[in-house]
């Protein structure tokens, strides 16, 4: 089955084509990551895919159902959910209600005005349990704006998963991170993505190698492939549009 | 307004009632005690505008310190709200319909819903910039239009009313200003409730959302056009309860209620009172409404000032004077509030000396070109009485302001050192310098 499909997906900006043709599948509990060299397209590619941006061409569907030109907002409330590449939370509000906001339209609280937030149990649970397992939970009551870099970004990620979205699209979650941290993250990311369908834009290939349950390698606005792991790592393509030098890297900074 | 989830989990639950509603059984002690330490008639008049303000400013903060929209014209909805509730109390006269005085509100209340509807449905689709001109130019065409239809609104000299010709309760006629305050401060302290009630609801907390990040509220499942749009019309109700209670105090509504300048008035008591705290903007209505009684008595100049204070608010404390609270909050947990009296004594030095300086300057200009023409050039101020023409008064002027900034300048630092230090110990100020 499958839970994200994009059909021959086009964007221009004005004249300049950043994505020019993308087709997609990414089935049901699938761990999918994106990746590609800097500028590929891949952050455009999930602003397209979350409503952020229009397309200027084809299709994108949902567990089968469209959702080309829907607004974020439509689109989230179907079960889409995404992080973004530069950490975009709520400064000014507490790391918990940061979360809660994730939360209270899922629950059915939407827009109310007759609901105390403060004894909506459910709401304040669920978002209780999100900070324990992204390792929050004493950070709790301070301004978002208070957190470091990385915990930001597990913010982000508790956001992200907050509402209970069936498809959860993360753009580079280890960015910047250390060695430690990032360590860290991909257990985090594992256990909060259990059992739903993952699609990942990630620059470090060991996250990427380590989680993913396919690989589609983004060049140009174009994906030039979309396979296993093992075969990714071996395609003769692959290497010498990107891998190559990613590995490389990789290897490096590894020694 | 922080969350009180966490805390309230632990802790003994009758002290924790006290924490969350002791504050409101404070409030409400304090509006029926006032009228009886302040029994003068003007002073009552002050109290019953005061608390008009109060649910006004409140209302327009739901907007800007809450959802982040700057309106320009929200007098639109107190305005026409007081307009309805003015002809509301003539028709209920005329009809001798059973309807009493105190629920007169809520015909305003109405008025400024259905408006914050039709227009919010118009100026809400864009946040900023956008939304704050369009709320500008309803502002103007409505109070255009309210010189336009003189059925409704009257032309310049408005519309009266007589509230003492409604159903009587009780024998309650609402003749006396004593019981027309005691019925705004009921009315004030319900919507006080509600308002703050809002602010903890989930579409309160998303308003907080869409103010700080409306992007990322998107993709939380919230449309934030909904989200401002709600929020505009509750806070329209609001601002039309405001205007009922006003039509009932004056028994009277004109243009001036309805105009760009009382949109701009209720701009500045949410703003001078703090836009970020739910009580800023209570504290900016009785502010704003004591200047405008008290400066208006002492100086022809009082709009000047009441500018000057804006900008100075804006400059120095854009959280305004519950922001300045809020600062001083922690210093009072520590228990080093006391400490940093003796640095902020020192600091009336020159804050007096330039207030001095620049009350002299305004006055004396002020007499110059208003009043020297007609009364001659000879003035008081302070008890000191000197010629506007002559040059010493302008010399002593600029020399208390100028000696004001030089010792604010230099003693400004010591009185930041002091609050850091009271604020997070010795060591905080090697560390700043450190960075
Ligand atoms: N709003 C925009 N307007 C015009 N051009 C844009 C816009 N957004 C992105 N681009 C361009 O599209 C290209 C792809 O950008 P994108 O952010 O999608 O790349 P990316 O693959 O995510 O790169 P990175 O790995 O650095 O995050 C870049 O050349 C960028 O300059
Ligand atoms: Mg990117």
């Amino acid at each position: 089955m499958t839970a994200l499909g994009l059909h021959d997906v086009h964007k221009s900006f004005g004249i300049t084509p950043i994505i020019r043709g993308v087709s997609l599948e990414v089935g049901k509990g699938e761990r999918h990551a994106i990746i590609g060299p800097n500028g590929a397209g891949k952050s455009t590619l999930f602003h397209l895919i979350s409503g952020r941006f229009p397309l200027t061409e084809g299709s994108i569907r949902l567990n089968g159902e469209d959702i080309t030109g829907l607004k974020p907002y439509q689109i989230n409330r179907r079960g889409l959910s995404r992080s973004f590449q530069v950490t975009n939370i709520f400064p000014k509000m507490t790391v918990f209600e940061n979360v809660r906001c994730g939360v209270l339209w899922h629950l059915g609280y939407r827009y109310s005005f007759w609901h105390n937030t403060r004894k909506l149990k459910d709401a304040n649970d669920r978002a209780m349990a999100i900070l324990q397992q992204i390792g929050l939970a004493d950070r709790a009551q301070l301004p978002a704006s208070f957190l470091t870099y990385a915990e930001q970004r597990a913010l982000e990620i508790g956001i992200t998963i907050a509402g209970g979205a069936e498809v959860v699209m993360l753009d580079e979650p280890t960015a910047g991170m250390s060695r430690s941290e990032t360590a860290h993250f991909v257990s985090l990311i594992r256990k909060v993505t259990e059992g739903r369908t993952l699609v990942m834009v990630e620059h470090d290939m060991g996250v990427v190698f380590d989680l993913a349950d396919r690989i589609s390698v983004l060049v140009y606005g174009q994906i030039i492939a979309s396979d296993t792991p093992a075969n990714i790592r071996n395609s003769k393509a692959v290497q010498e549009a990107y891998l190559g030098q990613a590995l490389e890297s990789h290897g490096e900074a590894e020694h | 307004m922080s969350d009180a989830t966490m805390t309230a989990a632990r802790g003994n639950p009758a002290l924790d009632l006290l924490r969350r509603y002791g504050i409101w059984v404070i409030a409400a002690a304090v509006m029926i005690v006032l009228p009886k330490i302040f029994t003068s008639g003007a002073a009552l008049t002050t109290m019953c505008l005061m608390g008009i303000m109060i649910v006004f400013s409140l209302a327009y903060n739901m907007l800007l310190g809450q959802t982040g929209m700057l309106s320009f014209g929200h007098a639109v909805y107190y305005g026409l709200g007081g307009f309805l509730a003015v002809h509301a109390m003539n028709t209920i006269a005329a009809g001798k319909l059973a309807i009493p005085l105190p629920v007169v509100p809520l015909a305003g209340g109405a008025m400024g819903l259905i408006f914050g509807f039709i227009f919010g449905a118009v100026s809400t689709r864009r946040a900023g910039t956008v939304f704050a001109m369009i709320s500008l130019g309803l502002g103007e065409l409505i109070a255009s239009l309210s010189l336009i239809l003189r059925g409704f609104f009257g032309g310049e000299e408005g519309i009266t009313a007589n509230r003492t010709k409604m159903l009587t309760l009780w024998g309650v006629r609402f003749g006396p200003q004593i019981e027309v305050y005691y019925l705004i401060a009921a009315w004030c302290f319900a919507c006080m409730i509600a308002m703050y009630a809002f602010t903890c609801t989930p579409l309160g907390r998303m308003c907080n959302a869409v103010r700080d990040n409306p992007e990322r509220a998107e993709f939380v499942g919230y449309s934030t056009q909904m989200v401002r749009f709600i929020t505009f019309c509750i806070s329209g109700f609001f601002a039309g309860v405001a205007g009922g209670l006003a039509a009932i105090n004056f028994e009277l509504m004109n243009a001036v209620n309805i105009s760009g300048a009382q949109s701009g008035v209720v701009l500045l008591m949410a703003y001078i009172g703090g836009i970020g705290h739910f009580v800023g903007p209570i504290l900016g209505a009785v502010l704003v409404v004591l200047l405008q009684v008290f400066l208006s008595d002492l100086t022809g100049a009082w709009m000047l000032y009441f500018g000057l204070i804006f900008i100075t608010m804006v400059m120095f404390a854009p959280g305004g004077m519950a922001g300045l609270i809020m600062l001083h909050l922690p210093l009072w947990r520590r228990g080093t509030l006391l400490q940093i009296v003796p640095s902020y004594a020192v600091m009336l030095v020159p804050v007096l000396m330039g207030l001095a300086g620049l009350v002299t300057l305004i006055e004396t200009s002020h007499h110059q070109l208003v009043k020297a023409a007609t009364d001659g050039p000879a003035m008081k101020l302070f008890g000191i009485a000197y010629n506007s023409n002559s040059l010493l008064p302008w010399i002593v002027a600029l020399a208390l302001m100028g000696g004001g900034l030089y010792l604010g300048k230099l003693w400004g630092p010591r009185m930041a050192d002091a609050y850091s230090d009271a604020a997070h110990g010795q060591d905080s100020n090697k560390r700043e310098a450190g960075k």
